[in-house]
């Protein structure tokens, strides 16, 4: 109880700071998704399981308190953490670069099922343009975060297995 | 073996589970997005917790921001002191211009008679505590809910025109569509009295920052630089508020219609402080004034009045 307790404080403390001071950062709109971030890091640390749960979790947080189109960051979130904890078995947690530099094939990866879920709801938009002024300037964003995130997702993992 | 047949039924009921759930979200997206799918006491919760939070930190930001700002306005005072002569000069020969146009108003209302239409709104002053980071919509939380008397629909504005409007009120904070959310849609007109084109403007998924004005006849006479105000049609936005000025015109793709992107009036990417219209109410009709007399048959009220107390005195003495 105590660990889920703690661990919504941090989830809930990094949606704060992406909601309220990372727009003052922002390039047209624009700015770092720190849940993706963190969903990408827990998923490479503890895995499958509890990568598509944190997935799920911070989903669902973020389409509640954002009021964005319902359920899109929940299956967003929830695919990556699946996916990126596929590979929890066959990296070392020691190592940095890798979870770091996957930030950027995660935010296009999350960009790109976004964009299909648009797409399907009936709405229509240039992927070249909407690349060009989205997917770029979060790419800056997303690796310039990942490494303070990750840092704070390894010290989660490491208080977690203190306790296991 | 028994042990292994034993895990590996186990997985294959997780590997369900985990595909029910993945499948029930994506049929929630589209429920959700076509409205038949709410979560608003869950949603109103989480708002309910988190804005205190986003309150805080939102304050901090504005701080940091206030300092450093301060402290880049010391560095660059000299450069801003010229630009702030100059400011000064612009300005007064804008307020020469303005009392100009305001007497001439005056004379053209007089002149025809013209009744004032414009209304009057009741506002509730807001600040903008949380803004969602998505890329597809456009969505920022004000701390202003129901104990304020904010309501679902309500428009929000700023001095400079139109933000959005109130799409959830939570009691102490609410979720604000703006206009450059794709799903926002807004009546709007060409402000140009020659011109009176009405329109929708709604969000550009290619480029978030500007709106776009959709459904003009292609043989209108819509022009760069005119400037859009709402239409009022809809009945969630009062009629006159300012939208922004149309940048470009294209051809729509199927080549009846044609589609204006405007430059909104409203910076979106420095919203701080906006208004909620609590009340929108026309303003009050004009005293009524006595009909044009007869010449040589004018009565004076004030003059009959006098002499209807001489006449009394006279009558007295």
């Amino acid at each position: 109880m105590k660990r889920f307790g703690i661990l919504t404080a941090i989830v809930a403390g990094l949606f704060v700071l992406q909601t309220s001071l990372l727009p003052m950062i922002a390039y047209h709109g624009v700015s770092a998704d720190l849940l993706l971030l963190l969903v990408v890091s827990f998923a490479f640390l503890r895995g499958v399981r509890e990568g598509a749960l944190m997935g799920f979790l911070t989903g669902l947080l973020q389409d509640l308190a954002t009021g964005t189109f319902f359920g899109v960051n929940t299956f967003t979130y929830l695919v990556l953490g699946l996916f990126f904890g596929s590979f929890s078995g066959r990296i070392f947690k020691e190592q940095f670069f890798l979870p770091v530099l996957c930030s950027l094939p995660a935010a296009a990866a999350s960009y790109f099922i976004l964009a299909v879920l648009m797409v399907l709801l009936g709405y229509r938009f240039n992927l070249t343009a909407s690349m060009q002024y989205t997917l770029l300037p979060m790419f800056v964003y997303q690796l310039v975060f990942a490494y303070p995130v990750h840092r704070i997702a390894y010290a989660i993992d490491t208080w977690l297995s203190e306790k296991n | 073996m028994s042990k292994r047949v034993r895990r590996d039924s186990h997985s294959g009921r997780k590997v369900w589970a985990l595909l029910f759930v993945i499948i029930s979200v994506f049929c929630i997206i589209f429920f959700s997005a076509r409205g038949r799918f709410h979560a608003p006491v869950s949603s109103k919760a989480v708002s309910l917790v988190l804005s205190p939070f986003q309150s805080a930190v939102s304050w901090v930001g504005s701080q940091i921001n206030y300092v450093t700002a301060n402290i880049w306005d010391i560095v660059t005072e000299h450069q801003q002191n010229k630009m702030l002569r100059n400011e000064v000069d612009q300005l007064r020969v804008q307020n020469l211009q303005a009392s100009e146009y305001a007497a001439e108003n005056a004379r053209l209302r007089a002149l025809l008679d013209y009744k004032q239409t414009a209304t009057q709104f009741d506002l509730k002053a807001a600040r903008v505590i949380g803004r969602e980071a998505s890329t597809w919509s456009s969505m920022i939380v004000i701390n202003r809910g129901t104990m304020d008397g904010v309501k679902e629909d309500m428009p929000v504005v700023t001095e400079k025109g139109l933000v959005g409007r109130i799409v959830e009120a939570g009691p102490n904070s609410s979720k604000v569509q703006l206009i450059t959310d794709p799903r926002s849609s807004v009546g709007v007109l060409v402000q140009r009295a020659e011109s009176r084109v009405n329109g929708i403007v709604e969000g550009d998924m290619d480029n978030p920052t500007m709106p776009r004005m959709v459904n003009i006849p292609k043989d209108s006479d819509v022009q760069a630089g005119d400037v859009i105000v709402t239409s009022g049609f809809g009945g969630i936005f009062p009629k006159g508020l300012a939208i922004g000025l149309v940048s470009e015109i294209r051809h729509d793709t199927g080549g009846l219609l044609e589609v204006a992107i405007l430059e909104p009036a409203v910076d979106f990417q420095k919203l701080e402080d906006v208004a909620v219209i609590t009340a929108s109410r026309e303003a009050p009709p004009e005293p009524l004034k006595a009909p044009a007399q007869t010449p040589g048959t004018e009565t004076d009220p004030a003059a009959e009045a006098a002499e209807q107390t001489e006449a009394a005195s006279e009558a007295d003495s």
